[in-house]
């Protein structure tokens, strides 16, 4: 079916396109030109690779430099958050679609407290907090100190160094607590998209509370769920460069320190940008991929 | 004729009362008994609270007072009592409600393999044979989407046979179909009257009720205004709001 809308949408420039595509040219003609002019700026694009990759004379190999570490503990912070958030928001979810008047009240609260409170004031809190209280009280730093030599390896590979961890721990379960307020809201969405008589006929077939939910209503929750999710992971990437706050080596602290070090404002920003971009996107291309298999198999 | 003497019955039924939170009084003080192997129809105008006496059989809907005891067990609010009930009551709805992302196989397993543990396979040979009974043995790995609204209505009958209920409740189950698939839906539940299931049957075919049911009780407001043999009732009613009914409808 074509509606109006679909029918009206050109496939060729009008001149009024040429013309304001003219004028956005020139601007950004003008705008590199000045920058390439005279004093304004010099460029040296050369910084970028050098903070990219390094050859370590040593061991007669290259090594990936603080730009691309900052990239890598970008994906592991998300990755963990994702995956955490993920959690939250499939428990909160579902509790926020039950009868009971506590386990509304509960979620509503968090969801609420985490969607009108700047994320940056709860980095800051939950940083301080958790870092210096329940990490604390968990004995977590001794208890990553007296891991062996693999197990500190295998840390590195999948969080971050032993020193940093506490750290990294708290950025992941900050961002997962605020992210998965979002997913509490995606969740909970997409179950009450299920209509009632699904659940009608789960509960007249004898199933149990959680087989309900299991076989009948989060699988055909997950529809409307998991587009919405893999959208909400682009956030959490975004979201992610918060943490440079509280030093957390990421994509963003690491600009900020090679900047510190080399003055190379807009090269550096601009491939932070590009490297969050081709993250992100391709998080989108796969929401997109998902969205046009789930139409198919309806 | 006594055909609900009160020593087998399999449904007793005494003194319920709804009212909804909006202030509906969907059931007022219903009474009613219900013999193994009856087949008990029940008619009334939209809005009189048969579906909600039906509802209120297997649990779907709590009762405000009154009892309803099912093969000896109360619905009450025992978790395990209700669990019990709803394994001997099967439901076939309106809307089917069949569950769209599993194949017509799996909506009949699923009950059999996780609420009576039934193996994968055993679950699969049950299915087959009460899709057989319904003339949709070859439909089982199709879809719910892919079914006409007669034979999705004809799964949703032998999904709520999975379990080996001792009774079946039917809420309004052709109302949904198009006019030329209710005969089909209706042979099965003529088969399954035949058989000696115990049912109740929330219906607006009027000819159907009178055919198959034992008994037929016409509610209005909640309440049972009229409770007799089904021939007799709708033959010769007793009761002037019946008579008005029956005029308009048949």
């Amino acid at each position: 079916m074509i509606g109006p809308y679909a029918s009206s949408r050109r496939r060729r420039f009008t001149r009024l396109d040429i013309a304001l595509l003219t004028l956005l040219a020139l601007a950004v003609a003008w705008f590199i030109l000045r920058l390439y002019s005279g004093e304004a700026y010099r460029w040296n694009w050369r910084v970028i690779g050098r903070y990219m990759v390094r050859y370590d004379a040593a061991a007669g190999r290259w090594r990936a430099n603080v730009l691309l570490n900052g990239l890598l503990t970008t994906i592991r912070l998300s990755l963990w958050s994702g995956i955490l958030a993920t959690l939250i928001g499939l428990v909160m979810g579902v509790v926020a679609t039950r009868k009971r008047l506590i386990a509304r009240l509960i979620t509503r609260s968090y969801v609420e407290f985490a969607r009108n409170t700047p994320p940056l004031v709860l980095v800051f809190l939950f940083y301080y907090f958790l870092g210096d209280q329940i990490i604390a009280v968990l004995g977590l730093e001794q208890a990553i100190m007296s891991l062996g030599p693999v197990q500190r390896q295998i840390l590195t590979v999948i969080g971050a160094p032993p020193r940093q961890f506490p750290a990294f721990l708290s950025a992941v379960v900050t961002l997962a607590l605020f992210e998965g307020a979002y997913l509490t809201e995606i969740v909970r969405a997409g179950i009450e998209s299920v209509s009632r008589g699904q659940w009608e006929a789960a509960y007249a077939l004898g199933l149990s509370p959680l087989d309900r939910y299991r076989f009948v209503i989060l699988p055909q929750a997950w529809r409307v769920v998991l587009p919405a999710t893999v959208g909400q992971f682009i956030s959490i990437i975004k979201d992610s460069a918060i943490v440079a706050v509280i030093s957390i080596p990421e994509l963003t602290f690491q600009g900020l320190e090679v900047m510190a070090a080399t003055y190379r404002t807009f090269e550096i920003w601009i491939t932070i940008a590009l490297l969050y971009f081709v993250l992100s996107s391709s998080c989108s291309w796969i929401a997109h991929a998902l969205e046009r298999r789930m139409a198919i198999n309806r | 004729m006594s055909i609900s003497s009160h020593h087998d019955a399999i449904i007793t039924v005494s003194g319920i009362s709804k009212t909804f939170p909006n202030g509906v009084r969907a059931l007022d003080d219903v009474s009613v008994s219900i013999a193994r192997q009856e087949v008990l129809v029940v008619i009334g105008p939209s809005g009189s609270g048969k579906s909600t006496f039906l509802r209120c059989l297997n649990g779907l809907e709590t009762v405000d007072r009154g009892t309803i005891v099912v093969d000896g067990i109360p619905l009450d609010h025992d978790r395990s009592n209700r669990l019990e009930i709803r394994k001997e009551v099967g439901m076939v709805f309106q809307q089917f409600n069949l569950f769209p992302h599993m194949t017509v196989g799996e909506n009949i397993d699923l009950a059999q393999r996780r609420v009576r543990g039934t193996s994968a396979a055993d679950a699969r040979t049950v299915s087959l044979e009460l899709l057989a009974k319904v003339g949709l043995e070859e439909r089982v790995d199709s879809y719910p989407a892919r079914l006409s609204g007669g034979q999705q209505q004809r799964v949703a009958i032998a999904r709520a046979l999975a379990l080996r209920p001792k009774v079946m409740l039917f809420d309004e189950a052709t109302s949904a179909l198009d006019p030329e698939m209710i005969g089909e839906v209706l042979d099965v539940m003529r088969a399954l009257a035949a058989e000696g299931m115990t049912m109740v049957v929330v219906t607006h075919e009027m000819g159907f009720a009178r055919e198959v049911g034992d008994r037929a009780v016409f509610i209005d407001e909640g309440r049972f205004v009229e409770l007799a043999s089904a021939q007799r009732l709708f033959d010769a009613p007793r009761e002037d709001r019946t008579r008005a009914f029956l005029s308009k409808v048949l």
